[in-house]
This record gives structure tokens, sequence and C-alpha cells, in this order.
């Protein structure tokens, strides 16, 4: 297998606080791949040097070999990451549609001319473009139906899956979702955990997913990455993972493991 | 809130209307009961059940516009120096036209807007607005309304409101001197097409230099702030629209004194040309300072001459530039880049994440607004004839960025209800309210004061103009706290595209 993206010895710190140390982790082709760990140890902080909101203190982050640590998130975007939120981040006042075909926004080609005199090869653009869309919305899940809502007026779960539409409207090669069943119940946790490992099946397309709920990972991942105080505690298969002993600590401390 | 007769922004604006009509008057009932017509209709929910709703709503506003005008014409008219109305001719027809066709306006808009066939439904509202347009000037010219001169200015700052609806509204700027490319709209003309310079540029390529320009220091002056985080740009736009009425209000003496042109002056041994150039000897008068420049070149078009009190071509000028901007910037706004400017509004982070290079795509909302500005400063400076720094008050920054907000930030038709309503109340409503507001106390308390010296307090105490930007911030303040998303929400909008 091929390395797709690769995270040497990436640090971040905030002021004092080392909320990433030092952490070394690689993700291959077609992978699904667990980052675990409790609350604070760094996940999040991890996903936002990967996708550039952050800029890491040290280390780099490299997407098929090139550098992309440094870049600006739009610019890492464009090079084939895509992602979700933690706490879900929609264009709340715009239609369903909308928010799909932003995620399409590098793909598009038209200029502000194009956009005042609309040439057909526009008109096609953006026709096949909410064609895509809308085939996107079933795809999750949602159906097109709601297409021309208001994205804030979905319900919570729909906000989840809208956010992983809008994220695959880049055909993205790597996915990274923060936490996608935070707050859903476990028959919605149990569809959206299929759903991801379809994603794979269905488009080729690697995920990192971050996850609280232990459980989730474990059903799902080929590998596991466990960070705790920013650091990384172990890695391996599900398996390996739930038994290292330095895991059941950091779990345990916080009450995680059932 | 279903089961309410009346919402309270319809109370609302029924109260605001009826008391238009309270101090208008005369024949502005057949307007005013037409343009509430129109409302009530627009605001009935898009169902059968809407329809009949705007019927019984719009028949009830209807009745209060007539009857109010019908106070107005028997006793207002009476009070002491009043405006005059020619009352005589308003026959009893012309109240029962008036409140025909309010309610058919009502039953018709909705009826509209509740078309199975939405595309259909808009084609139709679009041709009735367009009707009413077109009518207007000829109906308000042969009744002698005197509404023409107030319109027209409305619509060329409607205009400019739109513009920076791309940036405020759109791409969620905040531009504080937006003013400032409105300027440099009302120069570029003044300069091209004016005795100042002799220069008699043709009007049809002077506004498009106007909307370069301006879109030129929109670049010169986003390029380097933009990139910041922050409400910088809030800061330094204020900055500049204080300092681009004062620039040109200084530049009335120049002279320069530098390098090049002394250099050419020895070379060609002083030739005449050089020294003229730009000034070596004589200082050069380039904005003619508080004084101003006039008159402006007017533009002609097919053997039309649109001249100064001929209100006919130049409103159907106007309406053509704002069906035109609106038309382009409709289709701005459901491009790839109005996507991105509204989504970059929504959740800067979320934009970026997704692909939108968010220092790029807000100067082009910034440039793009700055644009609509200038072109509409031509307009401006060639309908009015005459431009001066005064005329590019801080207060116009507000007075702008008031419509967008009162309209609804990010919607269009908002955007023009706003500019038409603050522009109008503006130049029109509040003048007329003083003069009844002035016969009122005229007729009441002024005849038991006896002292002048107490009359003249007085009469400047109750001087409503005086009193515009309190009202205009009144409203600003009034709308964050009951309706931050105006009169019509963007979202309402996006849906129905
Ligand atoms: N922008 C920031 N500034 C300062 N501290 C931060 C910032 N972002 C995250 N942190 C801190 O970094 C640590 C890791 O946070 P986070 O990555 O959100 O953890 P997780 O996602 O694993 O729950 C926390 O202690 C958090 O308070
Ligand atoms: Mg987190």
């Amino acid at each position: 297998m091929t390395k797709l993206l690769e995270v040497k010895n990436v640090s971040k710190i905030f002021g004092g606080l080392i909320a990433v140390n030092a952490v070394d982790f690689t993700i291959e082709k077609g992978m699904i791949a667990g980052l675990i760990g409790p609350n604070g140890a760094g996940k999040t902080t991890l996903f936002n040097n990967i996708t550039g909101v952050y800029t890491p203190t040290r280390g780099q982050i490299l997407i098929d070999s090139q550098l992309i640590s440094g870049l600006q998130p739009h610019e890492i975007q464009q090079r084939g990451i895509s992602r979700t939120f933690q706490n879900i981040r929609l264009f709340g006042q715009m239609s369903v549609l909308e928010n799909v075909l932003v995620g399409m926004h590098s793909r598009l080609k038209g200029t502000i001319l194009e956009a005042f005199f609309r040439p057909p090869r526009v008109r096609q653009e953006e026709k096949e473009a909410a064609e895509k869309a809308l085939d996107l919305l079933d795809y999750v899940g949602l159906g097109r139906q709601i297409a021309h809502q208001t994205a804030r007026n979905l319900p919570y779960g729909s906000q989840r899956r809208l956010e992983i539409a809008r994220a695959l409207a880049s055909d993205p090669k790597l996915l990274l979702l923060d936490e996608p069943t935070a707050g859903m119940n476990p028959v919605e946790t149990a569809d959206l955990t299929d759903f991801i490992s379809r994603l794979r099946r269905d488009r080729g397309l690697t995920v990192l997913l971050i996850e609280h709920d232990m459980r989730v990972v474990m059903g799902i991942s080929d590998r596991v990455t466990v960070l705790d105080h920013g650091e990384k505690i172990a890695e391996g298969t599900p398996t390996e993972v739930q038994n290292d002993p330095k895991v059941i600590e950091a779990y345990l401390g916080k009450g995680a493991v059932h | 809130m279903k089961q309410k007769i009346l919402a309270n922004a319809e109370i609302a604006a029924i109260v605001l209307i009826g008391f238009i009509a309270l101090i208008t008057g005369g024949w502005s009932v057949l307007i005013l009961t037409v343009v509430a017509g129109a409302l009530v209709g627009a605001a009935a929910p898009p169902n059968r059940a809407g329809v009949l709703r705007a019927l019984i709503v719009g028949a009830l506003t209807a009745l209060i516009i007539v009857a109010v005008t019908f106070l107005h014409n028997a006793y207002i008219t009476q009070l002491p120096k009043q405006d005059a109305i020619p009352v005589g001719a308003l026959q009893p027809t012309t109240y029962g036209l008036a409140l025909l066709l309010g309610i058919v306006v009502a039953v018709l808009v909705a009826a509209l807007r509740a078309h199975p066939n939405k595309q259909r439904g808009r084609t139709g509202l679009l041709i009735l607005v367009l009707f009413f347009a077109v009518i207007f000037p000829f109906f308000e010219q042969s009744v002698q309304l005197f509404w023409a001169n107030a319109v027209i200015v409305s619509m060329i700052f409607t205009l400019q409101a739109l513009g920076l609806n791309i940036v405020a509204g759109y791409a969620g700027l905040l531009d504080l001197g937006y003013v400032a490319f409105f300027a440099i709209g009302g120069y570029t003309i003044a300069f091209l097409n004016s005795p100042q310079f002799n220069l008699n540029v043709s009007f049809w390529l002077i506004i498009w230099i106007a909307a370069a320009a301006a879109a030129l220091f929109g670049f010169i002056l986003g390029a380097p702030v933009i990139p910041l985080r922050g409400d910088y740009l809030a800061i330094v736009t204020l900055g500049f629209g204080e300092i681009v009425p004062i620039v040109f209000k200084n530049l009335e003496a120049v002279k320069i004194h530098e390098p090049v042109t002394a250099i050419f002056a020895a070379l060609f041994n002083k030739p005449e040309w050089v020294r003229c150039l730009v000034g070596c000897t004589e200082p050069v008068n380039i904005t003619n300072g508080t004084q101003g420049i006039t008159p402006i070149g007017r533009p002609e078009l097919f053997g039309v001459k649109f001249m100064t009190g001929q209100y006919i071509p130049w409103y159907f000028l106007i309406l053509a530039m704002l069906l035109l901007s609106v038309f382009f910037i409709s289709r701005l706004r459901s491009s790839r880049i109005g996507r991105a400017w509204v989504a970059m509004r929504e959740d800067e982070l979320a934009a970026t994440s997704m692909g939108v290079n968010i220092v790029r795509t807000k100067l082009t909302a910034f440039i793009l607004g700055a644009m609509f500005s200038g072109f509409a400063g031509a307009f401006y400076g060639s309908y009015v004839s005459f431009i001066s720094p005064d005329a590019f008050d801080f207060s116009i920054s507000v007075i702008v960025l008031c419509m967008v907000i009162l309209g609804g930030t990010g919607s269009i038709t908002g955007v023009i209800l706003g500019g038409l309503i603050i522009k109008m109340s503006d130049l029109l409503f509040l003048d007329k309210f003083q003069t009844v507001l002035g016969g009122v106390l005229q007729a009441t308390i002024f005849q038991s004061v006896k002292s002048q010296a107490m009359t003249n307090f007085l009469e400047s105490l109750f001087n409503a103009s005086q009193y515009k930007l309190l009202l205009f911030g009144l409203i600003l303040v009034l709308m964050m706290r009951f309706r931050p998303q105006g009169l019509v929400p963007s979202a309402s909008e996006d849906a129905i595209t």
C-alpha cells in the first residue's frame, strides 16, 4: 500500500500548552484510520494542523509525499483533504443544495465575467454541479427533496450528514471526520458507522476518523492511533490498542471503558 | 402567532403607510394603496389561504389609507402654510379607484406568489412591478405630485445600496466609508465632462471609467487591509470615507514642484505645455474646492437629451440601470462566487476549509461593491449636474448602510425596499411632515405665543429634518433589536431562487 498522509513529528504549542506533542503517524491509501483519546487529548488540534487551520509549531505534514504544512486551508483542501467539524459548522442561512455546492467551489471554474454573462460552458458546469450535489444528498441519505430547505432548519442528525455531503462534494482523497457521531443516539450512530464503511467501499475513499466513543472506531477502523495529553501513546489494530495497558489507563482515568 | 389576525410587522407597516398618507395626502393615495397592496400581497403566505388573507388585509389597509387621505384633504390642507395640492381634481371616484387598486394589487401579488409554477409566478410579479414602474412617472407628472426628483435620487442611492449589499450583505464586510467610492465616481464625471477642464467625454463612456476608477481605489485600499483579521477594514474604510471628500475639498490650488517636470522644462527650454501640464508656476485648480464643479454634462440617447427638470427620461434611464444591476447582481449571487461570499459570511473557517480563498473572495466583493458605488456616483453627478465635497458627507455612508440593514442584508428585494423607504423619507416625507407639523403648530401653539423669539425657538425645535440622522440611527437600533434579519430576510429570498 502507498502512503497517503504522513504526519512527521508534529507539535502544536499554544502559549505554554503543548496541545500536540511530537506526533508521528501515517495513513495508507484506502484505509479507515481511527484517532481516539480522552477529551482534550489534542485530536481536534491535530486535525486543524493537517487542514491548515493551524500551522504546526514543529514537524511536517505531507500528502502524496508533498509538503502541505504551512499552506492555507483552502490550498490544502485543493490538494484533496476535506473535513467535517466537531461542532457542526454549516452555512446556516444557505440552502442545503448551496451548502453542498460550496463544497465544490474549488472544482468549479466560473469567473466573475462568466457569472455575469453565463456562457454555455458555465451553464453546463452549474447544471452538472447541481445534479451531482443532489446525487450526493441522496447518497448520504438526506434525499434530494430537502435541497431547497435552509440548512439551519434541519434536524441535528441531518446537519451532520449534510456536513459529510459538503465534504464529499470536492471528491477528496482523504476525508477527515471529527466526532461525526457526537450527540447521536445509538441507532443513528450505527447507521452512520455503516455509512462510513460504505464510503470506502463505494468511493475508495481514505478516512481519518476522530471518535471519543471507542466502540465506533473499533468496529470499522483498520488502524487506531491513541492520543493522550497531546502525545501518541499507542497505535495498532483495534484489538492491539484495546488491550494496551497505557490506553486502558488513559481511558479508565476518564471512566470511558465500558 | 398564526392565530393573530395581523402580525406585528403588518400593523407596523399599516401604521407607517397610513402616517405617510396623512402627511402627503392628495393624489398620493393612488400610489400608496398600490404600494401597500403589493406589500400585503408579498407578506401573505404563498397559498390559497394567503390569497384570501391578502384580500381581507389588503381591503383593510386600502380603506385606512383612503380614510386618512380624506382626512388630510379635508382638514390638513386647511391649515396655514400648506403646499397647494390640486385637491379639486380629487373626486370620489379617485378614492374608489385607490381602494380598488389596493385590493386588486394585494390579491394579484398573493395569487402570483401562490402560483403552482414558481417560474411563471415570478415572471407575473415582475411584469406587474414593471407595469406600475412604467406608468408611475406619467401619473406623477399629470397630477403634479412633485415626487419625481425624490424618486430618481432614491433610485440612484438604491443603486449604491445594491453595491454595498454585495460588500456588507453577501460578504459580511463592514464598509463604513462607502461614500468615498460614490465621491470618486461623482468627481470622475465632473472632471471628464464639465467646464472644469473643458472636457466633454461621452457620458456613456464615463460611467464605465467612473466604475473602473472606484474599483481601482477599492483595490488599492482593500488589498493591504483585507488580509488582516478583525475590524481593521471598518476602521480603514471609515478613515478613507473621511479623507476622500477632504482631498477633493483641498485640491483647489495645487502647485507641484517635482523634479521631472523641471528637467523637462530645462531640456525643452520651458515650453508652454510643460508648464501648464502640472502647473509648475501657476497653482492648478483641480476640484474647485468647496464651490464644487458645475455644470456637469448630461447624457444623450437616440436624440433624447436628459436635461434638468426632464424627469421622465432620467427616471427611465435610472430604472434601466437599476434593473440591469439587479439582473447582474442576482446572477453573481447565484454563481460560484456569490455562494463563496455568503458561505464566508456565514462561517469563514468552514468556507476556507471548503476551498474558498478568503482573501481573494473578500477582495472581489469589496472591489465590486466599490465599482457599483462609483457607477452610481457618476449618475448622481450628471443628474444633479453639480458636485461638491459636501455631497459626500459621512452621513451618506450611514444612510446607505441603513438601507441595507433595514431592507435585509443580503436580500436584493429588501435592499431596494429599504433604499426607497429611507431615501424617500429623507428627501420627501420628512419635509412634508415638517410642512404639516408647521401648519398644526401655527394653528395651535404659535397663536398663543406672543414673543417672536419663542416662536423661532419652537420652530427650530420642531424642525423634523434636523432629526434625520437621529431617526436613521433609531431605525438601525430598532431593527437590530426587533428584526435583525431586515424587512425581507435573505433566507426567504434564497428559497425562491
Ligand atoms: N486555539 C487554541 N488556543 C489555546 N488552546 C487550545 C486551542 N485549541 C485547543 N486548545 C487546547 O488544546 C488542548 C487539546 O484540545 P483539542 O484538540 O480540542 O482536544 P480533543 O479534540 O482531543 O478533545 C486542550 O487543552 C485545548 O484547551
Ligand atoms: Mg475535539
